[in-house]
Formats: structure tokens, C-alpha cells, sequence
């Protein structure tokens, strides 16, 4: 986005993914366009007794390979995915952050849940053992800030850093966050979500939610805008991102794979999906106006999808609010209906998606989706060429926020 | 005391606790410092807990904050001696 008083633009010049459905950016667009889905019984310890049956876990990833033992005894998996996917993107950005200047370079993460996995050893440890047994590493590792804290420190970022708690929506939200410090003169922002919400005390925490699914079948669980939909899936893992002013990313001869170009939040509280169509609707409004740009230019929408019948009828509302008309002709996708929602991480996966559609010239499709019940234009069963130059990605949260991010493919200079 | 913390044994717990790989014989080397090796006073605190369980014993306040492993040997040690004699 556009600081308008010193005309800073924030562009994507790399990305790192940490999906259940691929590990780096170029395996989860490879699952994603062919609209693998990923979605299946649960397999961690301790995790397979639970009511919640069906989630999208990131496998074959290994936390030793992937970061130092000194940063791993000291962190929960949401922040070794984190970790792993800031790497990945400032590598390909081909980011080498100049030591002279370590105030050039911010880090802002969205988490939903923080260290659940990490907290629970250290609890069963005080109630086991009691309060010596806990270890100091419990103080950092399950907070929200961890993963921006380890990514500042390992990498040596100490420009603005952040995190936001904005519920599920937070992902896009860190991301105008982000731009926000490019526009006031950073020059880069490593900035993205990962979650790791598949452990028992975590998964017992979303048993509270009445729109978590507890379907059995894999291809039933999650099937947004379907008369069979039932709640979504969760799922681990997500996306960081490197963030650059446009200037500095071309001065130093970077790729730019696109610009965020027009971002907006509203919240109408939790669980309440009737009132998130006029929520939606107004940060779709915010965010296209932000962007300087009509309804009719918007090209793809990344819907947020939950799943909920409710829910599915508000978004599909508010995007006839605000498209008009061009509502029923927009291509509409949900990818993550193949790899299940990982909370904060869930909307940076669809950003990470919609760079890489825009770029390939392809819709992916919304896996396990074939008879859609709304008048809305999904994209389901496979992949279709389309020119994409700007891209809407919607998210909402359960506890109520509803966010819109307006993308635009980058161009050459 | 019979057993006071040995520099092996120092390796191992920050191997176990602070994730940090190093030979016992570097930490020996005159003039070793704990960040040269990335152990910080989080670190060092975990070991200490880990020594007071295992030994049943207080380590002095503050030696989470040894800057050297000669340091942290030195003040682990007496306060076994202190025990000891108690």
C-alpha cells in the first residue's frame, strides 16, 4: 500500500510456505493448482481419541534440518514453521539483508494461538513434578510474540517488528501492518502467520467452537458453499513473506511479484456470520478504495470460506453487495478447502496462492467442491487459465474480524 | 562434595537444555565466553534448575548470569561445597 505522503509502496518480492500441502513455495502451487486435497485423519500423538477428527497437518517436514538446535529447544512448532518460512522467503527474494544497516529490516507475525504444544509439556511438568521442573524457555515459547521475536533475533531484523492478535483475519491485517512501517521508511518487512494448532491441549481448546467440523470422512469435513457443509477443518502451518518498498526491491534488481495495493478490517463480533456480510462488505469497500480501484477490476476473489451455511451466505452477500453485477461472474476459489484452515496462516496461504495465480495465469480450483449452492462463480475440479492482474483475499475470524486485502500483480519496470 | 560439575558434564546439559553443540575442551579454553557459543542467561537458567533437581541442592543466585563457563563451574561448585558443609 501507499504512504501518501511519502509514496512508499509495499511489494511482495518473496515468498515462504510451510503448507500441509507442500513444503516452499513451488510444491504447495504445484498441490494447489492441481487442487490435491490434503485433508486427513489425524496422526499425532496423543491427538486421535479427540471428537475432532479430520485436520490438514504438514508432514515431512523436519524441524532439525530446517533450524538450529539452539533456537529449537527453545521454541513451539508454530514458531519452527514460522522460522522455516521466513528463511524460505527471504531466500527467494534473494534477500541479503546488509549487516550496516540492521534497522532497514522489520519482522510482524499474526498468531491465533501461540505455543500450545510447548505449554502443555511445560504444564504437565508443574502439575507432574511441580514448579522447578518447568523450564525457562516456557516464558517465551508459547506466547503469541515468539515467532517474531526468534525470526528478529536469528536473523538480526531489528527494524519495526509486531505482532498482531486479530483473530483468523490477523494475517491479512499483519500484512497492512507491515506495509504500514514500509510506508513510514523501512525498508523490508519479513511478515506472515504459521500455526501449529494439531496438539491435544490445542485441539481441545477448538472443541469450543461451534463451527469447527467433526466429520469423519476426509472429502466430507470441509465444503464451503456446498448443502453439505459442516464446519471446516483446521489445519497447521502457513506463510511469511518479504515485504519491500518498491524502491529499495528494484534498486537492488528484485523480482517484484506484486503489490498490496488496498487493505480493510471491520469486526461484528464472534460467531455472528449474519452481520459479517455487512463487516465483509465494508472492508472489501475500505480495501478497494485504498487500492484506487473499481469492483468490476477485480479478477479472482480468495474467499474465506468457512464452511458454515450461515457463514458461506454472508460472504456470498457482501460480495454481491459491494461487486454489484460482477459478483456472479467473478472466479471465485477456496484452495483451502483441500488443506483445512490454519487459523491466522489460513488467508497469508491464500495470499501466497493469489501471487502465485497471478503470475502463472492460472484459478486454482476448490478441492472436494463439486455442487455449489450459492449463485457465486467457484472454481471447482480443476485448475483454469485466466489473466489476473488484481486479486481479492478475504478472511474472517471466529471471534469476528473480517479482512480484505486487494493484491496487484507486479510488473516490470 | 564428591561431585562437582566437570566440564563434560556442563556440555552435555547445554546440549540437552540450551540446544548449544560444544566440546567440553573449548569451554575449558582461558578466556571462553558463554556467548561466544550462543548459551544466554535463559539458557544457563535451565541448567541450573536441571542441576537443583537432579542434585537436590540451591545454586547461588546469579549464576545464570556467569559470563564464562569458569565462572558458571566455580559458582555451581561451591554452592555444593556449601551444601556439603552444611
Amino acid at each position: 500500500m501507499t504512504s501518501r505522503q511519502q509514496g512508499h509502496r509495499a511489494v511482495v518480492t518473496g515468498l515462504g510456505v510451510v503448507a500441509p500441502n507442500g513444503v516452499g513455495a513451488d510444491a504447495f502451487w504445484k498441490a494447489t493448482r492441481q487442487g490435491v486435497s490434503v485433508l486427513d485423519r489425524i496422526s499425532r500423538e496423543g491427538c486421535t481419541e479427540l471428537p475432532l477428527k479430520v485436520a490438514g497437518e504438514v508432514r515431512g517436514f523436519e524441524p532439525k534440518s530446517a533450524i538450529d538446535s539452539r533456537f529449537l529447544v527453545q521454541t513451539d512448532r508454530f514458531t519452527h514453521y514460522a522460522m522455516a518460512a521466513a528463511d524460505l522467503a527471504v531466500a527467494d527474494a534473494g534477500f541479503q539483508p546488509d549487516p550496516e544497516q540492521p534497522f532497514a529490516v522489520g519482522v510482524v507475525t499474526a498468531a491465533g494461538s501461540g505455543g500450545g504444544e510447548f505449554g502443555q509439556r511445560e504444564l504437565q511438568q508443574l502439575w507432574g513434578q511441580g514448579p522447578k521442573f518447568v523450564g525457562p524457555y516456557q516464558s517465551i515459547a508459547w506466547f503469541y510474540a515468539a515467532s517474531t521475536g526468534q525470526i528478529s533475533i536469528r536473523g538480526g531484523y531489528k527494524g519495526p517488528c509486531g505482532v498482531v492478535a486479530s483473530d483468523e483475519a490477523g494475517g491479512l491485517d499483519a500484512l497492512a501492518h507491515a506495509a504500514r512501517s514500509i510506508g513510514r521508511g523501512t525498508d523490508a518487512v519479513v511478515v506472515g502467520a504459521a500455526e501449529a494448532p494439531l496438539a491435544p491441549y490445542s485441539m481441545v481448546c477448538q472443541l469450543g467452537y461451534p463451527e469447527l467440523s467433526l466429520a469423519e470422512l476426509p472429502e466430507a469435513a470441509y465444503l464451503p458453499f456446498t448443502a453439505q457443509a459442516c464446519g471446516f477443518a483446521p489445519a497447521e502451518g502457513g506463510a511469511m513473506l518479504l515485504l519491500e518498498d518498491e524502491r529499495a526491491a528494484r534498486r537492488r534488481g528484485a523480482n517484484v511479484r506484486a503489490q498490496l495495493a488496498g487493505h480493510g478490517s471491520t469486526f461484528t463480533g464472534a460467531s455472528r456470520w449474519e452481520e459479517s456480510r455487512e463487516g465483509l462488505a465494508a472492508a472489501i469497500r475500505i480495501a478497494l478504495d485504498e487500492a484506487r480501484i473499481a469492483p468490476e477490476e477485480i479478477d479472482v476473489v480468495f474467499a474465506d470460506a468457512l464452511g458454515v451455511p450461515a457463514a458461506d451466505r454472508a460472504e456470498v452477500l457482501a460480495l454481491a453487495d459491494v461487486l454489484g453485477p460482477a459478483a456472479e461472474s467473478v472466479p471465485v476459489t477456496a484452495p483451502k478447502s483441500g488443506t483445512g484452515r490454519a487459523y491466522c496462516g489460513a488467508p497469508m496461504l491464500d495470499v501466497a496462492a493469489a501471487v502465485l495465480a497471478m503470475e502463472d495465469g492460472v484459478l486454482p480450483p476448490t478441492p472436494n467442491v463439486t455442487e455449489v449452492c450459492h449463485d457465486l462463480s467457484l472454481v471447482t475440479d480443476r485448475a483454469r487459465p485466466a489473466e489476473l492482474r488484481t486479486a481479492l483475499v478475504l478472511s474472517r475470524g471466529l471471534m469476528g474480524s473480517n479482512s480484505a486485502l486487494v493484491l496487484r500483480r507486479g510488473e516490470q519496470p | 562434595m564428591s561431585n562437582p560439575l566437570s566440564y563434560p558434564e556442563l556440555a552435555a546439559l547445554l546440549q540437552a537444555r540450551a540446544g548449544v553443540t560444544v566440546a567440553p575442551g573449548e569451554l575449558e579454553q582461558p578466556g571462553a565466553q558463554f556467548d561466544e557459543f550462543g548459551v544466554d542467561s535463559l539458557g544457563l537458567l535451565g541448567i541450573v534448575g536441571e542441576l537443583e533437581n537432579r542434585h537436590g541442592f540451591k545454586v547461588t543466585t546469579g549464576a545464570e548470569s556467569a559470563k564464562t563457563p569458569a565462572e558458571f563451574l566455580e559458582l555451581v561448585n561451591s554452592s555444593l561445597v556449601t551444601k556439603a558443609g552444611a
